[in-house]
């Protein structure tokens, strides 16, 4: 445990400016009236301008970071029991509900995979555009109208002074995500929390807005917390990766290490499960079994129950462990990182 | 290998044609004409998989409601192993729906919650008269094997299992009738990386097992590369490309297809998708686009694209694409 503490300080002083820092992060989640540590002991910072990937599959904690990050843990089922969040130098987790709700579409902006559930369907867009310009800045009907418009052709929607008083339904689908991301940046925000942004769209529209949040991080200097299953989509935009399996961080690297040598098994056996555009059929070789189910996860290593690799040892928790010879690479595992 | 030496296809689909009118618009709603098909053609050998691949309303998947004859085609004609789909007396649909069988993406909604496996497998078997008393137990508990489920999972209801599980349900209840030819559309989309290669490989093993034919509708280039020998590409209800999956796949000849091998994402930074910033929607199938589909899209576009629909033709040997950039030989 000392190795991981003392990455996680490292890291944390290193950091001590970054727009997004988790520190020690255990989110708890309750099933049948018991709690089940569902996020432990994950650490991270996000610069500006930099783009962090959380991938995993279903249930591996991913998402749950992300509701940690923005304070949005359902009451009385979800909470945080330890670590510290801070955005842009406020600690989240200090922070009554009411200054986490100002921080909230302000300073940290959202954007989820199906907008048409976020999205109002009775309001037009422009109004939910500029709504939490007149909420977090005080802007007056005309002065948010206006500024709704800008963003609007910001995010470049076609047309944009002819749709703004347009509904969602009016929208396809391509283009309700822009205007969700018109709404996260609507108020200048430091860090953008984006989760699975383009899984509902189709692969060529997957393309212009990834392209589209690419642009604007850099314009706008933001970090970036990207949330997905899809190790393309990280490929393309990421900085940074972590891969999280059972809850647990089990290997963080820059994008380029991590392609180059993905080394935590379960990492391996992600990147050989997935059939590729660019590869003529080779075998793929499907990771055995289901992922656990919260109360069915083992102790100690997470992944044990379905590794090629298992030996005595996993059975105790191994931390995560930096990785010869691969700087900023760390993995979780008796095997590979010993 | 060569799955289709045997010349005869065993489904056969020509020029098959399809427009909804959908009522669209508040206050007054205005009928307007969906053009979801428009004179689709493809064979499909027995023990191969053909690959449908598209964007959302493509029509891909109104292709196989169109051949299992769910929906009733405007024009053209379906025919499998010579018979005449569109044309099938009530009797004769009944016998064809035990030789052409779909898999759905969300198994579940297609399970009723408060039957057992053993009655949801079991009913079909006892319907269409494979089995009867206690031999249909016996199919069961084959079938459960064959998609590599215990025999426990029979006393079961659709809720105790997960996604990869259920998929493998549809799967076995697809099989229960011994079909020839099975529609799968989007079966591992809802799946997660690691169970989506479990059921593609199970899928595989069908395939080879069984001689059975597959059309396998999906987004994911990639699952499409790894599963399928040919595949069609489709752009707002019509065919654009056709052919065997290496040849398309290393040197794609549609612009179409082209822009959607280089939009999927890969999983090596050193080769990041071709990130578009180019503006503008896809055009919907209520309105498309005059001449070929694609033209406001295409970075090759001419004048005659405006205008002329361009016809699928083979370009070279049993590869066919629907582009003026690429006029048939001439013989």
């Amino acid at each position: 445990m000392n190795v991981a503490a003392a990455a996680r300080a490292g890291a944390a002083e290193a950091s001590a400016a970054a727009p997004l820092v988790v520190e020690g992060l255990t989110t708890s989640i309750r099933i049948d009236r018991r709690w089940f540590d569902a996020v432990r002991d994950v650490s991270f910072a996000v610069q500006q301008r930099e783009t962090l990937a959380l991938v995993g599959e279903s249930g591996c904690g991913k998402s749950l970071t992300a509701l940690s990050v923005m304070g949005l843990l359902p009451a009385g089922v979800g909470r945080i029991s330890a670590g510290r969040i801070t955005v842009d130098g406020v600690d989240m987790t200090a922070a009554s509900e009411a200054s986490a709700q100002a921080m909230r579409g302000d300073r940290i902006g959202m954007i989820f995979q199906e907008p048409m559930t976020s999205l109002n369907p009775v309001l037009t867009v422009g109004f939910q555009i500029a709504e939490s310009l007149i909420e977090h800045h005080g802007m007056s009907g005309r002065q948010a109208r206006q500024r709704a418009l800008e963003l609007m052709e910001l995010v470049r929607i076609p047309a944009a002074a002819q749709r703004i008083d347009a509904y969602a339904h009016q929208f396809s689908g391509g283009m309700r995500q822009r205007v969700m991301i018109a709404i996260a940046l609507a108020c200048a925000p430091k860090v953008l929390i984006a989760d699975e942004p383009t899984t509902a769209l189709d692969v060529t529209i997957q393309a212009q807005v990834l392209a589209l949040l690419a642009d604007l991080q850099q314009r706008e200097g933001l970090a970036v917390l990207l949330i997905t299953h899809n190790l393309g989509v990280v490929a393309s935009v990421a900085d940074r990766v972590i891969v999280m399996y059972g809850g647990d961080v089990v290997e963080s690297a820059d994008v380029d290490a991590f392609f180059a040598r993905p080394t935590h098994p379960y990492s391996e056996a992600l990147l050989a499960a997935m059939p590729r555009v660019d590869r003529s059929a080779a075998a793929l070789a499907p990771i055995p079994g289901q992922v656990p189910t919260l109360p069915e996860l083992p102790a100690g290593c997470r992944f044990q129950s379905r590794c090629p690799l298992r030996v005595d040892r996993c059975a105790e928790r191994p931390p995560l462990m930096a990785l010869a010879g691969s700087p900023g690479h760390s993995v979780r595992c008796w095997v590979r990182a010993p | 290998m060569t799955e289709t030496a045997t010349g005869a296809a065993l489904l056969e689909v020509r020029g098959l044609s399809k427009t909804f009118s959908e009522k669209r618009g508040w206050p007054v709603p205005k009928t307007v004409a969906v053009r979801a098909l428009d004179g689709v053609s493809f064979d499909v050998a027995r023990g191969e998989a053909l690959g449908i691949v598209g964007e959302s309303g493509c029509g891909k998947s109104t292709v196989a409601r169109a051949c299992l004859r769910l929906i009733t085609p405007d024009a053209g004609s379906v025919r499998f192993d010579g018979i005449d789909v569109a044309a099938a007396s009530a009797s004769a649909l009944r016998t064809l729906r035990q030789r052409l069988q779909i898999v759905f993406q969300d198994p579940a909604s297609a399970l009723d919650p408060r039957q057992r496996i053993a009655d949801a497998l079991g009913e079909s078997i006892k319907v269409h008269g494979i089995a009867r008393g206690k031999a249909v137990m016996d199919s069961v508990l084959r079938l459960l094997d064959e998609v590599g489920l215990p025999p426990s999972a029979a006393r079961r209801f659709p809720h105790e299992f997960s996604g990869g599980q259920r998929q493998r349900i549809g799967i076995a209840r697809a099989l229960a009738l011994g079909p020839d030819l099975v529609f799968a559309d989007e079966p591992v989309s809802a799946l997660d990386v690691s169970v989506q290669a479990q059921i593609l490989v199970l899928l595989d093993e069908l395939r080879h097992r069984r001689r059975l034919a597959f059309v396998f509708i999906s987004h994911d280039l990639g699952v499409v590369r790894h599963f399928c020998q040919r595949v069609a590409v489709m752009y707002l209800g019509r065919v654009v490309e056709e052919g065997p999956v290496p040849a398309i796949f290393e040197e794609p000849l549609h612009p179409y297809t082209r822009l959607l091998k280089a939009s999927s994402p890969i999983p090596d930074p050193s080769r990041a998708v071709a990130l578009d910033l180019q503006e503008g929607e896809p055009p919907s199938p209520v309105d498309p686009p005059s001449g070929c589909h694609f033209h406001p899209r295409c970075p090759y576009v001419m004048a005659q694209c405006k205008t002329v629909a361009p016809a699928l033709q083979e370009v070279a040997p049993r590869r066919r694409v629907a582009c003026h950039l690429f006029p048939a030989p001439a013989t």
